[in-house]
């Protein structure tokens, strides 16, 4: 990385956008985010801080990376400006250059860290793929908070090895519309206990393979929580 | 329909099919009267690179009555998915299957990618031959530079549009808007966009063969179908429309730049370039419009690179105020400038320094052939001395690294010619130590040749390519002599070069071997991965035509050439003339120096360097 020159930065205001990720958006990469997070930000003519030297870029730090298929309701994403901008006019600006599938709704200074950030709620959506059984709420909540939950995970070298999730998983409520079943479960983003939503759909298949076999899925994240997984990370 | 998001979840970067991009046109399908897919026959990533197709994709959507969605062909993943599950091609936008469209717009810019064309077309549920389609089958329209010879696809394409496509296209649209008002007749239609400038309606023509395979006669098949069909140039490119928006890609795609069309046309007239010759006259944008330009897609896209692209983008009379003026703004949006195709005599130390404050990098350039007496055939008016001095003039602003391009097979061309690849090379090495003030670094030259593929309306049309054997030989021969570590060398793979040439000079026969081809399950050949040259060769020996008659057979000045049902401006008479030039190894003057009187000027054409006709 190039070293910054001192007077780069006239003013080091670090602000903190929330934003939805929705539509074609849940398809697209990390990486492919922040390459339309820098088109976006020339396209607003905001004062954003760039780094010196041959490729200036803006340097945006984003909460952790979201699984492809994945939407998201809230998303954080930090950077810095050169100028003192309202924080409406930012989310206005940014709005007025974003793709439908981006929205930003609030703009303020940062506090928390994004490494703070351990537990994330999502509300996952299943077409159940048959009958449902009548007591399905009382049998995911079962499922989905034993002592053990067992799945089988493959290493980077491609070898499967069976781990127990429990740990990460905090199941909230479920509810049944016709043959819509919504599930909303808090799971670990922590590094080292990370759940994919994945899992919940794997977990239930075996529960009930009569109605989740096959099922398709739609997952969103809905908030994102501190160590707790009570107090909401902002 | 949109895709299932099961099967997104299953493929390589969905990216590639979801939309929803920054500058995406939606419209109300039910406030619109014409329909058109405009599809790229690669995938997203290659067609979303295009500029070109970008701009007319807002062309058409800025009129009220049409509304232009966009097509690509589908990765390997993605086809088996779309087939596996019985579900048709769609357009990007609306989901919708091609086969509904009115019209299926097929950008064609490179041979390779025939069978895509064909391939999509059957995933999206259309009869691949024309005279299959029903009435209200869509109207499938091809464009681009493979245009210029339509034969081999001659039978897929209801209409082929001949040149630029920023009028055209539009015109077109009013044609069909008049007869879906009166009632669709198909072939009514298709006769009467025959009637229009620059539109070639290729099942409207005749073609007898000789017994040896040769063309003995092309014809109209009714009266007032016209012969010849006449290209058609945008006669004054400041007032080319020009879009306010442009679709942005969420992928990585090859070119994530603006790329600002400095002008058309070429002023030097190698002999082996059909773009130079194809797009003449040269017609150049002032830089005020073209500054204008520049800055309205610096806002609408958001990207961080200008690249200032033509054919020789140093030849533009007014490159120097051009890039000041660009320079005077660029730098404050935080995006950078970038000159390709820079000519070795145009490279200036005072050019450099505006492009390197930016960028860092390599710099490149073409002297396509190793020797002067090569290099005076194929009319590449370059000289060592310029392209050590433009060396020089690098290593000096710190540079090391050198690519170099070369063509090889080109008509005459020897295995000296080869060496002299090798020692030019050698020499740029020799000029690096011998630059004082040099980088400290030790010096890199690569040297990247294509085989010479001859295409239709050059000088080298007639011309023979090597065979398969003789180019590979070429090349071994090559890397024999290249000795000195410092020194790289890449090469194209004889065979695509081969399939190039067959397809670049061929006539209607070769639909059927597309055909065929299509059905065997070749398709996405641009794709290293997917190349299967035997399977070709194969398809070929099934069918019973040999080639070689196309690739590696010399067309005599008398026949008649696929491709002489179109006029391009250039004369043959030019063309020939140019031809028996190149054996006497004397080279042709720019056009900006004086007029070699190739026929273009006939077309017209602002701010050119041609004598009025
Ligand atoms: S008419 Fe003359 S100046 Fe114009 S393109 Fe042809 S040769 Fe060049």
């Amino acid at each position: 990385m190039l070293p910054e020159s001192v007077n780069a930065v006239k003013t080091d205001i670090k602000v903190r956008v929330k934003f939805s990720k929705t539509g074609s958006l849940k398809f697209i990469s990390h990486l492919d985010l922040n390459r339309t997070m820098q088109s976006a930000f020339l396209r607003s003519k905001l004062p954003v801080w760039y780094s010196e030297g041959f490729n200036p870029h803006p340097r945006v730090a984003f909460t952790p990376p979201l699984s492809v298929g994945v939407s998201s309701l809230t998303e954080f994403m930090d950077f810095k400006m050169v100028e003192e901008v309202e924080p409406e006019t930012i989310v206005e600006r940014l709005n007025a250059s974003f793709p439908a599938g981006l929205r930003a709704s609030l703009c303020y200074a940062p506090k928390a860290h994004f490494r703070d950030i351990k537990w994330s709620l999502y509300e996952i959506k299943f077409e159940l793929s048959g009958k449902a059984p009548e007591n399905i709420e009382e049998k995911t909540k079962a499922a989905l908070s034993a002592d053990e939950i067992f799945i089988e995970k493959y290493s980077k070298k491609g070898e499967p090895k069976v781990v127990n999730i429990a740990q990460g998983i905090r199941f909230c409520s479920s509810s049944l519309d016709g043959n819509v079943f919504t599930v909303n479960v808090k799971l670990s983003c922590d590094e080292m206990a990370f759940v994919n939503p994945k899992y919940i759909a794997e977990v239930l298949e075996k529960a009930m393979p009569e109605c989740f076999a096959g099922a398709e899925n739609e997952v969103c994240r809905m908030e994102v929580y501190l160590a707790d997984g009570e107090t909401l990370f902002s | 329909m949109k895709i299932p998001e099961s099967i997104l979840k299953q493929v390589e970067k969905p990216g590639r099919y979801t939309g929803g991009e920054w500058g995406e046109v939606i419209k109300d399908p039910e406030s619109v009267d014409v329909r058109f897919a405009f599809c790229f026959p690669d995938t997203y990533e290659i067609g979303m690179s295009n500029l070109g197709i970008r701009i007319l994709y807002n062309i058409l959507n800025e009129r009220e009555d049409v509304w232009c969605e966009r097509g690509y062909a589908p990765w390997a993943d993605m086809e088996e998915k779309l087939r596996e599950h019985n579900l048709p091609l769609c357009s990007i936008e609306s989901g919708t299957p091609l086969s509904e469209f009115d019209f299926v717009g097929f950008s064609l810019q490179y041979e390779l990618c025939y069978t895509n064309m064909l391939n999509m077309l059957d995933l999206g549920g259309i009869e691949l031959e024309s005279a299959k389609r029903a009435n209200d089958a869509p109207i499938v329209v091809c464009g681009g530079p493979c245009t210029y010879n339509s034969e081999p696809f001659a039978d897929f394409a209801d209409i082929c549009l001949i040149g630029e496509g920023e009028d055209e296209l539009p015109e077109l649209m009013d044609i069909y808007k008049k007869h879906k008002a009166m009632g669709f007749d198909r072939a009514a239609f298709l006769r009467e966009v025959s009637h229009h400038q620059s539109m070639y309606v290729p099942s409207l023509y005749d073609v007898e063969y000789n017994e040896d395979g040769t063309i003995k006669s092309f014809t109209p098949k009714f009266p007032n179908v016209p012969a010849k069909v006449q290209k058609r140039i945008v006669k004054d490119m400041d007032k080319a429309p020009f879009p306010k928006n442009l679709v942005m890609p969420f992928i990585q795609t090859v070119q994530d730049r603006i790329v600002l069309e400095v002008y058309r046309g070429c002023i030097r007239g190698c002999r082996f370039c059909q773009a130079g010759m194809v797009y003449r006259p040269v017609r150049e944008k002032t830089p005020e419009v073209l500054n204008e330009q520049a800055k309205i897609l610096a806002d609408a896209t958001g990207y961080s690179e200008i690249s200032l692209s033509s054919l020789s983008i140093s030849d533009y009379s007014c490159i120097e105020k051009l890039t000041d003026e660009l320079l005077s703004w660029t730098d404050d949006r935080k995006i950078s400038l970038n000159l390709p195709s820079l000519r070795v005599d145009s490279f200036t130390k005072e050019l450099m320094d505006k492009i390197s404050t930016i960028r860092t990098g390599g710099i490149t350039f073409a002297p396509e052939a190793g020797t002067q007496r090569l290099r005076d055939v194929i009319n590449k008016n370059v000289e060592k001395a310029d392209l050590l001095r433009a060396c020089r003039v690098a290593f000096e602003g710190g540079k090391t690294q050198v690519k170099l391009y070369f063509m090889q097979g080109l008509p005459t061309e020897t295995d000296e010619d080869l060496e002299g690849i090798n020692e030019l090379a050698e020499s740029v090495i020799d000029e690096f130590y011998a630059t004082p003030g040099r980088p400290k670094k030790s010096p890199q030259v690569t040297l990247s040749t294509a085989c010479f593929i001859p295409k239709p309306f050059t000088p080298f049309q007639w011309e023979a390519q090597c065979d398969l054997e003789e180019l590979q030989r070429k090349q071994k021969y090559l890397m024999g002599k290249v000795m000195n570590r410092k020194i790289k060398y890449n090469y194209h793979d004889a065979k695509v070069s081969r399939i190039e040439a067959i397809f670049a000079r061929g006539d209607r026969k070769l639909c059927r071997v597309l055909l065929e081809a299509a059905k065997r399950g070749i398709r996405l050949d641009g794709w290293e991965e997917f190349f299967d040259y035997d399977k070709w060769m194969e398809v070929f020996a099934d069918l019973g035509i040999d080639p070689a008659f196309y690739a590696n057979r010399e067309f005599g000045e008398e026949e008649i050439l696929p491709w002489d049902n179109i006029d391009i401006g250039v004369t043959k008479a030019f063309l020939l003339r140019e031809r028996h030039k190149a054996y006497e190894e004397k080279t042709t003057p720019n056009c900006r120096l004086q007029c070699s009187g190739c026929g273009a000027n006939k077309l017209g054409g602002e701010r050119s360097c041609c004598p009025k006709a």
